[in-house]
């Protein structure tokens, strides 16, 4: 039981520690909380159920076509919207992304209309694997070696290229680069566009396990922002874990307390971790300087 | 006299930066204390500990009789210590009346509750807002800032910018007064108003004055007592003259220069 | 000189002729209107006002104290389905339950400031927008509120008088707008408000200056989360109906964008806000039957989107409006105001 327990929660954890990903990527360059990040995962999958169902291209084509699109919005929604506030305060950038999420859910709505469709992932949801007693979904393992992969291919990209290197170099010191010739405005725009591949993959993945309709990425978004806040919204490694915790301290939850208010757990979460570590479970504590 | 504040082993870290080193002195009812030292030496984060910004990591501030440290800003600000900051801290989207106003703040009593009866001249509220404006109105009589009173503070140049902030200090009544760099970025003639305005509320208002500053002509000419620190350590204390004219102070204040350091401190 | 100058003056609500002039004149328009209106605007005007409360209650917390929340549709839905329970089940007179549900989301607002106490802008944004989902999501499990189907709201009564139409219910919502702005002012305008202007300019100052911040920031948490939970238990008896969909985040988006479009840290500016968007909202609609622009929008479904989808314009409009605000006016409606009466002032030079 507790096994399978783990095994489930790792699951849904994936996606979750997916969407605080894509957030901290863009909280560590500007210090914003993306609200759009959200919308732009589902206008990323709906991108990827129409390119499904027009049966045009084989599903590896459409998912790969769905990633460059997705880094194309993210980039577009930067260049667009983001850069044009000038001296922004916090308020300011979380009432743009906010603007943002409302321009991407009213197009979507528009676009596809409010009906539930089904996303036509050829990965079974139902069909499983077991090992020794324990049971997983063709498309929770998925989820689950995706998640991993995507985690070494950020670190890497982090540590060994160049772009990475620069993205790094310009969250830590925006002005220290800026002076080295990094050119911070493209770095942004990248950083949008990797955050935005990373949350449509998670849209990808999450969609075939509900209806996909504009409210698709709402309980995601607010898991991932627990997640977030978990790892201390500054550490790619503390989301990616943040996101496993609220996995399983989720399906414990609904096996032990709750099924039905399982969903207002990552709302405790946040609220626990923040008033006992404001600065998340796995960073240190800072003292505001005067 | 009594000690108004007494501070002793006064020690803070940050990080692997010790940033107070086992600071200790007393500072006297009624005396001008000025504190001086390099940038860095940790007169800020002194003021930042007696005003309950910091938490020290040791050592004790006594005010009037009573530890401070383990309170709250505001509870140390109404025990009658008010403060001025190195970069001004002013609201600056509001009037000046209205910032020298929450130097009111702690004497005044109104809620919501009270506030929403504000139309009837009677009411609490209303009894009190104009009590204490008129009391604001001495303030602003006494700095000469009649003519930014309604103005917002933004659009004030730095130099009234201070005058409103060491206004808005003033107006909570306090017993101590904290000064961060009270002259900086003021020219000739503001800095000598300032002198003769520090010389009044220390005698006419009987306001303990504690000051960070840089400007040595200054601290020489309107302090009775100098603190020099450096590295969070006491450097000397004591007369300007004598503070510097100690050889500790005028290498590490003043650099290795002795020439020049003399004549600094013959000014 | 003037040694006799009266300080009362400063903080008067009318201070000239003019102005009490304008006062009488708001003040008998919005008596004499019912009596000469088709039902349709009253109906309009209703919403409106209910949304005057909100924002103002919402500016409170936001412009105010620079404390952000993305979860006031939470408290709306509070106030909403607190009025009606204890009315339906308990049988508590109108006044007294919309009182109680006001105090109760004032409750939960204290609750949720103090979490917020420690927390910065983004924390605080993310902390709400759950607690939002978190109230939607309870109401829509638990029995006693009907579940996803909702409630049907009793009729408003006050002792013998009963409200059998918009009109009817128009007065008491308008007492309400009218009494709740005015607090409003007068809470801004001393010493509470200076409080919470102060935190939001430069905390440190305020604290250096005595002003508890714990206290006053959880206080405009609460003072915001009471005006939206009566607000709330307004809306119940103007929609007839309440249920869980009616209160998800995209209210609480448009609760927010009510206070960015009129201007952040004004009175003023928030009955402006609240009136532009709700009347867009409403308006929208029907955003195909607008001549001109209707017909356009219609073209531009049929060749690209979907009609049936059209209505989904208000989003995207009101998504651009809050992006245009930030980056072109960031004091909104209030900073276009202040700015042609300079230039009406100053007309024809």
């Amino acid at each position: 039981m507790f096994g399978q327990l783990i095994i489930n929660g790792l699951a849904v954890g994936s996606l979750y520690a997916l969407v605080a990903l894509a957030m901290v990527i863009i909280y560590k360059a500007s210090e914003v909380p993306n609200f759009a990040q959200g919308e732009m995962a589902m206008v990323s999958t709906y991108f990827a159920y129409m390119l499904l169902i027009s049966n045009q291209v084989s599903w590896h084509v459409a998912l790969l076509g769905t990633l460059v699109f997705a880094f194309a919005l993210g980039m577009v929604l930067e260049f667009l919207f983001v850069r044009r506030a000038k001296d922004p305060t916090v308020l300011d950038l979380i009432i743009v992304t906010l603007g943002m999420q409302l321009v991407l859910h009213g197009l979507a709505g528009w676009k596809w209309g409010p009906d539930q469709k089904d996303f036509p992932l050829p990965i079974s949801d139902t069909d499983v694997v077991q090992v020794g007693g324990l049971v997983i979904s063709y498309l929770n393992l998925t989820t689950m070696i995706a998640a991993l992969l995507l985690m070494g291919l950020l670190y890497a990209f982090f540590q060994y290229t160049k772009i990475g290197v620069a993205m790094k170099a310009t969250q830590q010191n925006w002005m220290a680069a800026r002076i080295n010739g990094i050119r911070t405005n493209h770095i942004l725009g990248i950083t949008w566009g990797i955050s935005s591949v990373i949350g449509a993959i998670a849209g990808v993945l999450f969609a075939p396990t509900s209806t996909l309709d504009p409210h698709l990425m709402w309980d995601p978004l607010i898991k991932g922002f627990a997640a977030a806040v978990m790892g201390g919204m500054n550490s790619l490694v503390g989301a990616a874990l943040g996101g496993y915790l609220l996995g399983f301290i989720e399906n414990l939850f609904g096996l032990y307390i709750s099924l039905e208010f399982k969903s207002i757990v990552a709302f405790l979460a946040i609220v626990l971790v923040l008033w006992f570590r404001p600065s998340g479970l796995f960073s240190k504590h800072y003292e505001r300087r005067v | 006299m009594a000690a108004l504040l007494k501070v002793e082993n006064l020690t803070k870290h940050f990080g692997g930066i010790l940033a107070l080193d086992h600071l200790s002195f007393e500072v006297q009812e009624g005396e001008i204390y000025s504190i001086i030292g390099p940038n860095g030496a940790g007169k800020t984060t002194l003021f930042n500990c007696i005003s309950g910004l910091y938490r020290p990591d040791e050592g004790s501030i006594v005010f009037d009789g009573q530890e401070l440290i383990g309170l709250k800003p505001h509870r140390i600000a109404e025990m009658g210590i008010a403060r001025t900051f190195q970069n001004i801290e002013l609201f600056s989207n509001m009037t000046t009346m209205d910032n020298l106003m929450l130097g009111r703040h702690i004497h005044m009593r109104s809620g919501v509750w009270h506030s929403l009866f504000l139309p009837w001249r009677k009411s609490l509220t209303a009894r009190e807002e104009v009590a204490h404006r008129a009391r604001i109105e001495e303030i602003i009589d006494f700095l000469e800032l009649q003519s930014a009173r309604n103005q917002l503070v933004k659009s004030l140049p730095y130099g009234r910018q201070k005058l409103v902030e060491l206004g808005r200090a003033l107006a909570l009544e306090p017993k101590l007064l904290l000064l961060d760099e009270p002259s900086a970025g003021m020219n000739t003639e503001e800095r000598q108003d300032l002198f003769f305005w520090l010389q009044d509320i220390k005698e006419d208002l009987g306001i303990t004055i504690v000051m960070i500053e840089h400007n040595m002509q200054m601290v020489m000419d309107v302090s009775d007592r100098i603190l020099a620190i450096d590295f969070g350590k006491k450097l000397a204390e004591g007369p300007p003259e004598e503070v510097a004219n100690h050889p500790d102070v005028i290498k590490a204040y003043l650099g290795e220069d002795e020439d020049e350091s003399a004549a600094v401190a013959r000014q | 000189m003037d040694m006799k100058r009266d300080y009362f003056e400063d903080v008067q609500l009318l201070k000239d002729r003019a102005q009490k002039i304008w006062f009488g004149i708001l003040i008998i328009t919005l008596i004499l209107f019912p009596f000469v209106s088709p039902n349709y605007y009253i109906y309009l005007i209703n919403y409106i006002a209910i949304n005057v409360i909100v924002t103002v209650g919402l500016n409170l917390l936001i412009g105010y104290t620079g404390q952000i929340s993305l979860g006031h549709a939470g408290f709306f839905a509070i106030g909403a389905y607190a009025t009606t329970l204890l009315m339906l089940k308990l049988h508590v007179p109108f006044l007294l339950a919309i009182l109680i549900a006001g105090f109760l989301a004032a409750a939960f607002g204290f609750l949720l400031g103090l979490p917020a106490l420690r927390l910065e802008g983004p924390y605080l944004a993310i902390a709400t927008l759950g607690f939002g989902m978190a109230v939607t999501t309870i109401i829509g499990r638990v029995p006693l509120f009907g579940g996803h189907m909702g409630l049907q709201t009793p009729p408003l009564s006050i002792g013998p008088f009963v409200a059998k139409n918009d009109r009817e219910i128009y007065v008491v919502i308008m007492l309400f707008t009218f009494l709740m702005t005015l607090a409003a002012r007068n809470i801004t305008r001393t010493r509470v408000g200076r409080a919470l202007i102060a935190i939001r300019d430069s905390d440190i100052a305020a604290e250096a200056l005595g002003v508890n911040i714990a206290y006053y920031k959880t206080l405009a948490f609460a003072i915001s989360a009471f005006y939206t939970g009566v607000a709330g238990g307004l809306m119940a008896f103007v929609l007839g109906f309440i249920n869980p969909n009616i209160f998800d985040l995209l209210q609480s988006i448009l609760f927010l964008a009510m206070v960015v479009v009129g201007g952040a840290g004004t009175i003023l500016g928030s009955v402006m806000g609240a009136a532009v968007v709700s009347f867009l909202h409403i308006k929208l609609e029907a955003v195909q039957n607008i001549p001109g622009v209707g017909q356009f929008l219609v073209y531009l479904s049929q060749k690209w989107l979907s009609v049936s989808g059209l209505p989904n314009f208000t989003f995207v409009l009101f998504g651009l409006i809050l992006i245009f605000i930030v980056v072109f006016e960031r004091l909104g409606l209030y900073g276009i105001w202040l700015r042609s009466k300079i230039y009406w002032r100053t007309w024809p030079f």
